[in-house]
């Protein structure tokens, strides 16, 4: 309890949902197949919708998460519906292209303060500390300061979002869409072929996605005090792909896992600080030299559901790999 | 004004292409995006500056001597970073990742090594400035217009008439069946990488000349520029990125002229979308579009 | 047998990555061990720096690094107190000082903070130590409205708002100037906050901007802006940017024969500036509570022991970090403790008349410097005094 109740260690696993969020916005665009840079833009447009309608209009936090999410949602089938037709890396450059058209829009609106950004964004702790002092908490409970329950509350909240996006994530997955999915994965003709509305899901799964990144945008937003156009360049859109990449793109467990690593990863190699990077780009060359489809695949999960399963004395189910 | 923008324009746009060409290549053979080549193109740059400044050597053996590094680099690169993940089927992210990884290492170590200071070549060096009635236009600049200009010919010559340019193409149609026909395509690869790797070590002590500026992070800036070109081009292509670098060069001056210098990097970007709007397959690309 | 030995090789690649998390995590707890195992005496203050010290900017974090290492040197041989500096790398990025200032408030438990480098980094790690009542310093941090995030922020940096104005009416009325160009970088935080700083100024002495250019920080090719500025001629350029791209501006401005002076912010002060631009820099104008021509002891010996010791010129990033830390020991002395952070606030809050390198220093009631800037020229390839 101590561990978590230090705000540095809170801090960290917060970010490490965001970037579970982050995480799972690029799982779903990668599950048709599609390799999009754009998701720090739709981020960046979340951020800074969300912070803007809290701040100018005072919205709360929930209304103006959502809204921005919608704003990037719109955004996404904007430009999603010429974009989609292209293929691989050129569909990769042209949304790392939209990432950076985004970037420049925002360095040179009045509205988001262009490179200074938006400081003194209300957070989410700081709220929930008011909210719990006006109901009589402002000592505390259990031991805990009203800080300590402010900031465990935002990691619930945290929590809860990446939970239901997990367990949405795994019922589109085990469903009709979720096979559509795999199908246009696989074998993009294939799929067409069998009657699938292959453009229609990839648009849909290419608005989803940057809805889930619009999302972590808002919350990330409120997470810290400030945001500025920086958050959201071309290291963040290569950071966001290597949370699927590095954890594995076929389970949704692959990016989260992708990102508790990543964001535990830069802090565990605090000590060697200097060398650090160096560390961090080795561990990136070696891991795809010995397991280039990331950590988490189909068959790792089967395989360690089968330890758990030869463990257990009734299950009869585990089959030959 | 209009003139020396033009001037101003094609020698960005040469140095633009000059990196793209190393990418281009990597492409045309591998199939693979090679994102530690900005890394590369730095660290060339470094090698040639410490060979003028330290070991006192004449510019040309300098930029000899950054090639030589460039190859080995490059060798080091396929060795460390592609040829582990060629053995098995993987995804096409892989490599990218890898590349990735390299470049954030090399960029560190550049950091550690060389400090993150801007160094410049020493005047001498530099080059003077020659005035062609209005116009000004520096000798490196000239000297990188030419480079490149060269290069794309020999490349194009080389890759079209000789037998390790046959091969060469052939390892880039289909690997399996290259080996089939004797080629020993693992060579072909690692001379490929070495090639473009060394390719862009030049390119890294041109421009480093010509904008009397090296620093550890100027390949990430530079390289993403490069890579945006190689995609305008059409990816593999030589010819494609010789142009590609030249319209970005020419299209990012005369934001700046005629335009708002803070659109610069949007109206760069726009027009690639654009490009890719009109032809999925870039500029010069085949007509199949995608990959 | 075929599926046998595949099975195998994923086993064992399974294993090297199940192998490679956990030497991972077997580092983690190695880190963990060697912090808590730190030891200090009653008289050691632990202070926290949170610096750029890798990545593009790492040239400011590593002078601020020096600056503050030398300090420490002196003020650790002098004994009366003991300073333990505990540096992080925050690369610039604004969720990775918060993270840094975090560890340092948390785990290190320092009794203040000099740092970060950044004024973005400063917005976003400002509140945090502020809500955790640890004092936080900047001594790069120049932009606007930095010390209103929070009551324990504070900064040694002479803020732009104070500077510009002050050397853009000395040049006008210098040079006489009637039409300027301006430039600056539009994706640096720092150098928007001058480029308004300077707007503001200029129009306030009555003059008229020709046009306005942008560029981006780490850019090194700039010869469209200045192509378009030649042909305008003004009497000025006014440059908000870092040494680098100053430097280099200056270059491809006297190569395509703009002869006029070049006024820049902050940016422009650093021996850097002649050392990349070389002759290019003649003329080039900017004020700075730094100057190393002073003719003042303390400037003097600060200038021969950090040469002596890094061999080169410290410029004003290590000059404001040095000072830093001996405003800093100039507290917590009057403190009388080495870990009460908020003795420290107040007592920081209350330092005046303290005489550093950058000349004498208080901190006003927004625990804003109030300090004298010199207007600067480069004549020679020397800052003198611009009279």
């Amino acid at each position: 309890m101590d561990f978590i109740l230090n705000p540095y260690y809170l801090q960290i696993v917060m970010f490490m949902a965001i970037n579970a969020v982050l995480g799972i916005s690029i799982y779903l665009t990668l599950s048709t197949g599609q390799l999009s840079l754009g998701n720090a833009g739709f981020m960046s447009i979340g951020a800074y919708v969300s912070a803007l309608l809290t701040i100018k209009a005072g919205a709360p936090i929930l209304v103006s998460v959502l809204c921005g999410g919608v704003a990037a949602g719109c955004m996404a089938l904007l430009i999603g519906l010429p974009v989609i037709r292209l293929q691989g890396i050129y569909l990769a450059i042209a949304t790392l292209g939209f990432g950076e058209v985004v970037r420049v829009i925002v360095l040179n609106l009045k509205i988001t303060n262009g490179a200074l950004g938006i400081s003194g964004i209300p957070s989410m702790a700081v709220i929930f500390g008011k909210q719990l002092s006006e109901v009589g908490l402002s000592s505390g409970m259990g031991g805990l300061t009203l800080q300590q329950i402010a900031n465990l509350l935002v990691l619930l909240v945290l929590i809860a979002v990446v939970a239901v996006l997990v367990f949405f994530c795994i019922r589109v997955h085990n469903s009709r869409v979720g096979r559509a999915l795999a199908a246009i994965k696989a074998d993009e003709k294939a799929a067409e072929v069998m009657g699938i509305d292959v453009t229609y899901y990839k648009i849909l799964m290419f608005c989803l996605g940057a809805v889930v990144a619009a999302i972590a945008g808002g919350l990330a937003a409120h997470l810290t005090f400030y945001i500025g156009p920086k958050d959201f360049a071309y290291h963040r859109a290569v950071e966001i792909l290597l949370f699927a990449v590095l954890g594995g793109s076929d389970v949704v467990w692959g990016p989260l896992l992708g990102a508790f690593l990543l964001t535990a990863l830069p802090e565990v190699l605090r000590f060697a600080a200097e060398y650090r990077e160096m560390i961090y780009g080795a561990i990136l060359v070696v891991m795809m030299a010995f397991r280039p489809q990331g950590l988490l695949s189909t068959q790792t999960l089967r395989y360690i559901k089968e330890k758990l399963g030869r463990s257990r004395v009734n299950d009869t189910s585990t089959q030959p790999g | 004004m209009f003139w020396q923008q033009v001037v101003n324009g094609l020698t960005l746009g040469s140095t633009y292409a000059l990196i793209a060409l190393g990418y281009t290549l990597i492409f045309g053979v591998l199939g693979i995006v090679n994102m530690a080549h900005g890394e590369v193109f730095m660290f060339g740059a470094f090698v040639g500056l410490l060979l003028v400044t330290t070991f006192q050597l004449n510019i040309f053996v300098a930029i000899l001597g950054a090639m030589i590094v460039g190859c080995l680099l490059g060798v080091i690169l396929e060795q460390a970073a592609l040829r582990p993940l060629r053995r098995r089927s993987v995804s096409h992210l892989a490599p990218l990742i890898s590349t990735i990884g390299v470049s954030i290492f090399l960029e560190s170590l550049a950091l550690r090594i060389f400090g993150p200071q801007a160094q410049a070549f020493p005047a001498s060096v530099a080059g003077q400035l020659l005035s062609i009635g209005p116009l000004k236009i520096s000798s490196v600049q000239i000297l990188i217009l030419a480079v490149s200009f060269g290069l794309m010919l020999i490349l194009r010559f080389w890759l079209q008439k000789t037998r390790i340019g046959k091969s060469l193409r052939a390892t880039a149609e289909n690997i399996e069946t290259a080996n089939l026909l004797g080629v020993n395509t693992n060579k072909i690869i690692v001379m490929t990488v070495a090639l473009a790797s060394g390719l862009g070590a030049v390119a890294g002590v041109l421009v480093g000349l010509a904008f009397n500026a090296v620093e550890p992070t100027m390949g990430v800036t530079m390289g993403f520029k490069g890579l945006a070109v190689l995609i305008m081009g059409g990816l593999g292509n030589v010819t494609g990125a010789m142009f590609g670098g030249i319209i970005l060069g020419i299209a990012e001056v005369f934001s700046v002229a005629y335009g708002s210098s803070s659109y610069r990097d949007a109206v760069a970007f726009g027009i690639i979308i654009i490009i890719l709007l009109w032809r999925p397959q870039g500029l010069f690309g085949a007509q199949k579009g995608g990959h | 047998m075929i599926s046998f030995t595949q099975g195998r090789f994923v086993k064992m690649r399974w294993m090297a990555a199940v192998l490679l998390v956990l030497s991972m995590v077997v580092m983690a707890g190695c880190g963990g061990n060697s912090a808590s195992t730190n030891k200090q005496s009653a008289n050691t203050a632990k202070i926290g720096v949170p610096a750029y010290l890798s990545g593009a900017g790492a040239a400011y974090g590593e002078a601020i690094r020096q600056g503050l290492e030398l300090a420490q040197s002196e003020i650790n041989a002098k004994g009366k107190i003991k300073i333990e500096l505990i540096f992080e790398d925050t690369k610039g990025q604004k969720n990775e000082a918060i993270n840094a200032v975090n560890k340092l408030i948390n785990k290190d438990n320092v009794v203040a903070i000099i740092g970060p480098t950044l004024s973005g980094e400063m917005f976003a790690a400002g509140p945090i130590a502020s809500q955790a009542g640890v004092v936080i310093m900047g001594t790069s941090t120049t932009a606007e409205g930095i010390t209103e995030v929070g009551d324990y922020v504070f900064r040694n940096a002479l803020p732009e708002s104070l500077a510009i104005p002050n050397t853009v009416k000395k040049a006008t009325a210098k040079y006489n100037l009637k039409k300027v160009a301006v430039m600056y970088s539009n994706n640096n935080d720092w150098a928007v906050s001058g480029y308004k700083t300077f707007m503001q100024s200029l129009k306030q002495n009555g003059v008229e901007v020709l046009t306005v250019e942008t560029f981006a920080d780490k850019d090194t090719d700039f010869s469209a802006q200045l192509t378009k500025i030649a042909s305008l001629n003004p009497d000025a350029v006014m440059v908000s940017s870092l040494y680098q791209e100053a430097s280099l501006i200056l270059k491809k401005a006297r190569e395509l024969g703009i002869k006029v002076p070049f006024v820049g912010n902050n940016g422009f002060n650093s021996p850097q500036l002649m050392k990349i631009a070389g002759a290019a820099a003649e003329g080039a104008i900017v004020s700075s509570p730094w100057y190393p021509g002073k003719d003042d002891a303390k400037v003097q010996a600060f200038i021969k022991a950090y040469q002596a010791k890094y061999n080169k010129a410290p410029d004003q990033f290590a000059a404001q970090s040095y000072d830093a830390l001996y405003i800093m020991v100039n507290a917590l002395e009057k403190a009388g403790s080495t870990t009460d952070r908020k003795k420290l606030r107040d007592n920081l809050a209350q330092i005046k008349g303290f005489q550093g390198v950058t000349g004498k220093f208080a901190f006003d009631e927004k625990r804003n410097p109030a300090m004298e800037a010199t207007v600067l020229i480069v004549k020679n390839g020397q800052f003198t005094e611009l009279k």
